[in-house]
């Protein structure tokens, strides 16, 4: 398959600078205290898309069983929705 | 594209989306027995975070008065060391498996001063904290702040004796671009620190 201009920035190192930039924003919004539900599911969707990239790309579980990227998707997302639900409840 | 351990044979620069698509699933990276390790250890911090979330609904002021007092820049300069010493241990396994030793142990050893430098910040950040006085009975907030990150913080000092280890393996002329398991074990080990930091940096220093 042709690569598309997508495809060929998509490699390890721009996976990297975008979990640099990304670790960047979350500590911005923190220093400038934002706050509500609006913020809080930004940050944590940034934490996931961040921890993805780092079960795909890194660990390198691209391409492997079902069952192990279940396990390993299924972790995050059960931790990052319940983190999200216990904030809900509280704003 | 595939060599016998069902990893890909790419060059760094390769497109990561450019792989075509298996037939077959591939392996997972390293000794299959290290994923139930990654995945145990996945769980408890797992509970862990979600046991943070939920007391947090209970002392919601505490938690966001407290949070104020952590320091963001040292917590940020850790989470940009520890993405960049993951990077670095990729780097690593790409380099051995195009034969390139050398460029490996570079890169391993890369990922160890990274790993230095987070626990020379986070030494910083304790003992701020506790020449305040500072401890795990002071308030919920500071329990889940140190049990947190002293738990994570242990978890840096056991990847980097592996990472060492397979450094000092490499040097040794141990591995190759047929056979490089171990490589791949410890990188796999240093990537669940790397994630897990990923989560817990947002939750316990920035988001309220």
């Amino acid at each position: 398959m042709k690569a598309t201009a997508l495809n060929k920035l998509y490699n390890i190192h721009s996976i990297w600078l975008t979990m640099m930039v990304l670790t960047l924003t979350t500590y911005a919004m923190g220093k400038l205290e934002y706050s509500g539900m609006a913020v809080m599911l930004f940050l944590l969707s940034s934490a996931t898309v961040k921890a993805g990239m780092v079960i795909r790309d890194f660990m390198g579980l691209r391409g492997v069983s079902l069952l192990w990227r279940v396990i390993m998707y299924g972790w995050l997302l059960v931790v990052c929705v319940s983190i999200a639900i216990a904030y809900i409840i509280s704003i | 594209m595939l060599n016998k351990t069902g990893y890909m044979n790419t060059t760094i620069t390769e497109p990561i989306a450019e792989e075509p698509e298996l037939e077959e699933p591939r392996l997972l990276p390293g000794d299959f027995a290290i994923w139930f390790f990654i995945f145990a250890e996945l769980l408890v911090f797992g509970i862990a975070f979600i046991s943070y979330a939920v007391v947090r609904i209970q002392n919601v002021d505490m938690f966001n008065q407290y949070q104020l007092t952590l320091n963001r820049e040292l917590g940020a300069a850790n989470t940009l060391l520890l993405i960049t010493a993951s990077y670095f241990v990729v780097r690593a396994i790409h380099a051995i498996r195009l034969d390139n030793v050398k460029g490996c142990i570079r890169w391993l050893y890369a990922s160890l001063g990274c790993g230095a430098g987070f626990l020379l910040l986070k030494s910083v950040e304790y003992n701020d904290k506790f020449s305040e006085g500072i401890n795990l009975g002071t308030n919920t907030f500071y329990m889940f702040y140190l049990s947190l990150t002293m738990f994570h913080f242990l978890h840096v000092i056991l990847g980097m004796i592996i990472l060492f280890a397979v450094a000092i393996k490499a040097q040794r002329g141990g591995y190759s671009a047929q056979d490089h398991i171990g490589i791949e074990t410890g990188a796999s080990y240093w990537h669940m620190v790397d994630l897990v930091w990923i989560i817990l940096f947002p939750l316990v220093y920035i988001i309220r």
